[in-house]
């Protein structure tokens, strides 16, 4: 009887076959590790909006959904288990090599066809209907809200311990952390500067007090000009209430961007002391806008406003 | 069948004095009357006080009184032209062209401004102003508008530019650009100043004065075509009169405040339902009726959601739509 070559192989080579499986067991990411990182128990999470969802052990495919999240995943991910980014993600430029996928309206098939293991998003980026939906493809949907910029750096940990990469996250909350003791430590101008930031010229919306930018703002050495707490954390305002507000410092373009389009729209706004003192900036806007790694550098750009 | 209308217009005045004086307190600032009597008669616009009663609250104020007496005349305008009582001032397709246009600014003109001047007031009034002339275009005949054409033409271009209006919405950016859209297409009165109020205020004064006159024709149109001929009227030329006044008034009202609903249908009922049908004061008393009835929406809305306010439109039909239908059933009964 003619027996086959794979069968004759394991009688014939057992000291080749105990030579491979040694070299096997030497490699960090040889099948048989992997297979066992396949079998260890899966996570059981809760999100910051307190949704329960099951995340592999190790996820090895990932991606965002919010641009924020992106440069979250980079600092901390390994970048090679991110699969894609979204239409707006343009921050760091390593991302833009990566495919895109519509994130409004979402683009579901070809979110589906990437096959990610966990999505990350922040709240108010993506819908919860939308995570929902994803959730029924079998793929999870985490979470991350974040009020203050403590609240990024315990996300960053997070995220560290989501992916196994507890070291390099930490390394990164470290310095973070560190950079933002010797910043605070600066003498700050007293008293504090009340800062109104606006998004949008017509109808003036700005960024109310429960919004990353009140903490930032604060580490920066002045404080939110918007006090009061409405129900939506952007706000739109009326002149009559921005004059009483009286801002110190006005954000949201420079002195000739805002001169020429806000204050003509909105003539008596040129009393404030903002205008009057020309204390009125532009910021990069993806780093004021995204509550990302980059925060600590967002903070140093509002210091260095408020000490103008 | 007519009722005097000096009793009803008297009241209306005012109710009008009351709603502007409570509408002057209502605000971020505290203010008393002791200080509005004050900025009546000796301003210092070194107060800022005084300034934001003066510059902010006034002008508001009187911009929703125009843009309500604007659109109450507009809509019983167009009810009598088309003899028909669901037509209203956007039954030219007039609030979906304007929001068409403002939501162009918004979405593809980076700084709104166009050689200086803050496009979306402009380019809402070339969308309504364009919008209407299509309409107008279809809904005539050998020079002569066919008011079922006219009504059939309105409410096909109104799909298709509220349609295209979705469309822009739809593909809005940003969160600001898709709320500056919705916040626009429900109108309010946020962007009133004194360079502004001109406007409308030349444009209710010219048509109350064009509507004294042609008040007589305005009443044979409601006899219908052949019997308006017969008694002499140039139907043609009246229609188009109306159409021009009509369409002038939304117009401008649509790109200083938005297309703000309801308040042009319900206004030319309720005076059609107190005063008759034909009456002389009727087109003054709806347009300050409408002008009253935006004005306390406003301060409603003010009240309801401070400080900027809910839209007003959304407070017309809110408060607006359940007391029509109590007076619906009224007359019914």
């Amino acid at each position: 009887m003619l027996r086959s070559p794979v069968a004759r192989f394991p009688r014939r080579c057992p000291a080749l076959l105990a030579l491979l499986a040694l070299l096997a067991a030497c490699r960090p990411d040889a099948p048989a590790t992997r297979v066992a990182a396949e079998a260890a128990a899966p996570q059981h999470l809760r999100d910051d909006l307190g949704r329960a969802l099951t995340v592999p052990a190790h996820p090895r495919r990932i991606m965002a959904l919010a641009a924020s999240m992106t440069e979250m995943l980079y600092a901390v991910a390994d970048t090679a288990t991110i699969v894609a980014r979204t239409q707006v993600c343009d921050y760091p430029a390593a991302a833009l090599r990566k495919p895109i996928v519509s994130s409004y309206p979402l683009d579901l098939e070809r979110l589906v066809a990437l096959r990610p293991e966990v999505v990350f998003t922040t709240v108010g980026i993506t819908s919860e209907a939308d995570a929902q939906r994803l959730q029924e493809l079998g793929i999870p949907v985490y979470y991350q809200q974040y009020d203050t910029v403590e609240d990024i750096f315990r996300g960053l940990t997070d995220l560290g311990r989501i992916l196994g990469r507890q070291a390099p996250a930490r390394r990164l909350t470290d310095s973070l952390r560190a950079e933002l003791r010797a910043i605070r430590a600066l003498p700050i101008p007293n008293p504090a500067a009340s800062v109104l930031a606006i998004t949008w010229q017509d109808p003036i919306y700005v960024y109310g007090q429960n919004t990353l930018f009140t903490d930032k703002i604060r580490l920066a050495g002045g404080r939110n000009a918007v006090v009061e707490k409405f129900a939506q954390p952007y706000p739109a305002l009326t002149r009559e209430y921005i004059l009483k507000l009286s801002p110190d410092v006005l954000i949201g373009g420079s002195f000739g961007q805002l001169d020429s389009t806000f204050f003509r729209l909105y003539p008596e706004l040129r009393r404030l002391p903002a205008y009057q003192t020309r204390r009125i900036y532009g910021t990069t806007d993806n780093l004021l806008s995204r509550p990302g790694p980059r925060v600590v550098e967002s903070v140093k750009e509002l210091r260095a406003l408020m000490l103008n | 069948m007519t009722r005097p209308a000096l009793p009803w217009i008297m009241a209306c005045l005012l109710l009008m004095v009351g709603l502007l004086a409570v509408g002057l307190r209502v605000g971020s600032y505290e203010t008393d009357y002791a200080l509005i009597g004050r900025t009546l008669l000796h301003y210092d616009a070194r107060d800022p006080a005084q300034l934001v009663l003066m510059e902010l609250r006034l002008p508001r104020l009187l911009l929703a009184l125009l843009a309500g007496a604007g659109l109450a005349m507009s809509g019983y305008i167009m009810q009598a032209m088309v003899n028909n009582a669901l037509a209203d001032p956007y039954l030219l397709g007039t609030a979906s062209g304007g929001a068409l246009g403002a939501s162009l600014t918004f979405l593809f003109l980076p700084g709104l401004t166009v050689a200086g001047f803050y496009a979306p007031p402009l380019a809402a009034l070339l969308g309504a102003l364009g919008t209407t002339l299509v309409v107008v275009v279809v809904g005539s005949r050998r020079g002569r508008i066919v008011p079922t054409l006219l009504l059939l033409a309105g409410v096909a271009l109104g799909s298709l530019t509220t349609a295209l209006g979705g469309l822009l919405t739809f593909l809005a950016a940003t969160e600001e650009k898709l709320r500056t859209i919705t916040f626009w297409s429900l109108g309010g009165f946020e962007r009133a100043s004194w360079a502004t109020l001109p406007y409308p205020a030349v444009a209710v004064g010219v048509s109350l004065g064009v509507l004294a006159l042609l008040h007589n024709n305005l009443n044979l149109l409601l006899l219908g075509e052949e019997r308006a001929t017969a008694l002499g009227l140039p139907v043609a030329r009246t229609r188009w009169l109306l159409l021009l006044v009509a369409s002038g008034l939304t117009g401008t009202v649509v790109a200083l405040c938005g297309p703000i609903g309801f308040v042009g249908l319900v206004i030319p009922h309720i005076t059609r339902w107190l005063l008759g049908t034909t009456g002389r004061g009727n087109l003054l008393f709806c347009a300050l009726l409408g002008g009253n009835f935006l004005v306390l929406c406003d301060l409603l809305a003010r009240l309801l959601y401070p400080p900027a306010g809910l839209p007003v439109g959304l407070v017309t039909a809110l408060f607006g739509v359940p007391f029509f239908v109590y007076l619906l059933r009224r007359m019914g009964a």
